[in-house]
């Protein structure tokens, strides 16, 4: 029974993992292959199968002039946009759900929880129904094409998920502890910036890191509101594509795009795994 | 440290509904500085609500709160000086022992030196200067009361240390031990405390000063002796003491007797002006005794048990349909038949619909 188990365990544990594992394996071998290795059958091993070569990678830093398509420029856009559109957010969505989980908000038959359902529905429809009405709002603002509009556009789909995370997450810290901060003599701000803030840390990392994931990750709404002057990654990746697919340089820029989530990942797991919330109280 | 009054407290959660229920009915008290008070009631009585009143976490619906003369009720939690401990641990996760500790006087701008001095004072008492340098976070639950306890006790000068059921996660002995600690605090800074508890015991072991509360009301206030021989009302007299005050439906027959079950018992109190027929006497189990050679007062009772309790003996008896416990000592012989049991005059309580006469 036990070996069984064993069995099963690893068993399973195998099959996941390859199935984790083999795309990147896949992308990262495409990546040093060229039209022949591509085309010419399956093959695998570097060195025996085919021999491999950096030119799927060198198209990706060559500017467009001499035949490249030069991802530099929109890969630091998407890290300039992602990162200070989830900063603000999570700002912004960490005060609103402090609010919204401590203090008693009615406005008719609008109540907290309304409120915060308000800001999970804007998740809730399809990005479509959205398109058009942010391709007016920052074309009258005049901020179609830019990395601000795109800032602006990414907090109204970023701050939703760090407020559904942080209310849940502040109504799990005990009401107590902002008492008793007071009691010691700090006031309301003092006491969200030292005493309540502090011990929700875990919770601002999973909020932070689901901003960061939705933020790096979106196509839809760079590929809408920008053209020429300004482009995220994942648009430029899709703009790689042509008659003839280029699986070498796509597969290269698939893992560079990737590469950060993954460091954000293993920071994360890190600090998630210390699990240094439980005992605040009792 | 301050004297502190409350002048026509009431408060309600829902003070605008048509129909509002009061957490807590209008009362008036003065808590004398230096002195020490146990809040005392069941679950539910409003006994945290007063404290979260003192201490400004809850505004109170009406009436007025001053700490020496200076109305306070409308001034913020963090500038009313106060300390509160509540019922379970709350200790800041982030900090060291030593931060929580110092984080009220950081909070106040003290010196370092003040600050080190006192929070050293009270980790010695408290028995926590090992852990002065551990994360909060990683102590036992006890040991985080004994923080949250010490944030409340670090600064000298509050106006009262409030404490709301702060040892029901201590274990017994140490309980015990902090009680007397919490005490000795008392007398050596002369600060005010609080103590709310739903043990009589507690109260009674920790207090100069007791008040009971029940369903929002407070009912009486004393000293344990007071509430133990005179209580105000047939709630108190069953709350307190261990069995609970034995109370019998009577019948008054003269200006200072009533009838029990055809028994007469002489009290002395005054019967002349009674108003309703619902009379109750009242008398604690430890007045009454095996009857030797008084010739007054005495009732023919049944023993049904009798409890050997390790310093005293616990007599159950019955006379008719009324139960009557009584406490005596080890040494005392019980007849098996026959039993007079003597009822003192002086001890007996007399109450008209439920209140003291």
């Amino acid at each position: 029974m036990n070996k069984l188990y064993i069995f099963l365990k690893y068993f399973f544990i195998v099959v996941w993992t390859v199935f984790v594992v083999a795309p990147f394996l896949w992308a990262l071998t495409t990546s040093f292959k060229d039209f022949q290795s591509v085309n010419g059958g399956v093959t695998y091993i570097p060195w025996v199968d085919f021999e491999p070569n950096l030119e799927g990678w060198k198209v990706l830093i060559k500017s467009p002039a001499r035949g490249g398509v030069d991802i530099i420029e929109p890969y630091f856009n998407s890290l300039f946009v992602t990162c200070t559109a989830s900063l603000i957010s999570i700002i912004l969505g960490t005060l609103s759900a402090y609010a919204l989980s401590r203090y008693t908000f009615k406005a008719g038959f609008v109540k907290n929880n309304d409120i915060t359902f308000f800001f999970i529905s804007q998740r809730i429809m399809p990005p479509i129904v959205l398109s058009i009405p942010f391709f007016l709002f920052l074309s009258s603002i005049n901020l179609l094409d830019s990395l601000t509009g795109l800032i602006v556009v990414y907090i109204v789909l970023l701050m939703p998920i760090a407020v559904w995370i942080m209310v849940d997450f502040f109504n799990k810290v005990p009401r107590e502890i902002d008492e008793t901060a007071l009691i010691d003599g700090c006031n309301p701000y003092q006491a969200f910036l030292k005493v309540v803030l502090p011990n929700s840390i875990p919770g601002l990392i999973v909020a932070g890191m689901f901003c960061i994931i939705f933020g790096w990750i979106d196509f839809f709404f760079a590929f809408i509101l920008t053209f020429t002057e300004v482009q995220l990654l994942p648009v430029k990746i899709v703009a790689l594509n042509s008659s003839v697919t280029p699986w070498w340089s796509l597969s290269a820029s698939a893992l560079v795009s990737v590469a950060p989530l993954i460091i954000v990942a293993f920071i994360v797991e890190r600090y998630l795994s210390k699990g240094n919330l439980s005992g605040a109280i009792k | 440290m301050a004297k502190i009054d409350l002048s026509n407290i009431s408060h309600s959660y829902n003070p605008n509904d048509p129909n509002p229920v009061y957490a807590l009915n209008p009362f008036s008290m003065t808590w004398e500085n230096g002195d020490r008070y146990a809040i005392l009631g069941p679950s539910g009585c409003g006994k945290t609500t007063m404290l979260n009143i003192v201490s400004g976490l809850v505004r109170p619906s009406a009436g007025r709160i001053l700490f020496d003369n200076k109305d306070v009720t409308d001034l913020k939690t963090e500038d009313r000086n106060i300390a509160q401990v509540f019922q379970f641990p709350v200790i800041y996760n982030t900090m060291t022992v030593y931060e929580n500790l110092a984080f009220p006087l950081k909070c106040r701008d003290f010196s370092k030196s003040k600050t080190d001095e006192r929070v050293n004072s009270v980790a010695e008492t408290l028995n926590l200067k090992s852990f002065l340098n551990s994360p909060a976070r990683k102590l036992t639950a006890d040991q985080k009361q004994l923080i949250s306890l010490g944030r409340g006790l670090v600064r000298e000068d509050v106006a009262a240390v409030l404490m709301d059921e702060p040892l029901t996660v201590i274990d017994p002995d140490l309980k015990f031990r902090l009680r007397r600690n919490l005490k000795e605090i008392n007398e050596q800074y002369k600060t005010t405390l609080v103590y709310v508890t739903h043990d009589q015991n507690e109260a009674m072991t920790f207090a100069d000063n007791i008040i009971v509360m029940s369903e929002g009301e407070v009912v009486q206030t004393g000293s344990p002796k007071e509430l133990f021989e005179r209580p105000n009302t047939t709630f108190v007299g069953y709350f307190i003491g261990s069995p609970a005050m034995n109370l019998f439906e009577s019948e008054a027959t003269s200006n200072d007797s009533v009838k029990i079950n055809n028994t007469l018992i002489k009290t002395q109190t005054n019967l002349s002006n009674l108003k309703t027929k619902n009379i109750k006497l009242g008398i604690r189990s430890e007045f009454i005794k095996i009857a030797q050679n008084q010739n007054e007062n005495l009732i023919d009772v049944n023993i049904e048990k009798v409890e050997d309790l390790g310093n005293y003996k616990l007599i159950t008896a019955k006379m008719g349909d009324f139960t009557i416990k009584s406490k005596v000592t080890r040494e005392t012989e019980i007849p098996s038949q026959n039993v007079k049991l003597h009822i003192p005059a002086e001890k007996c309580c007399v109450y008209e619909d439920n209140k003291l006469i």
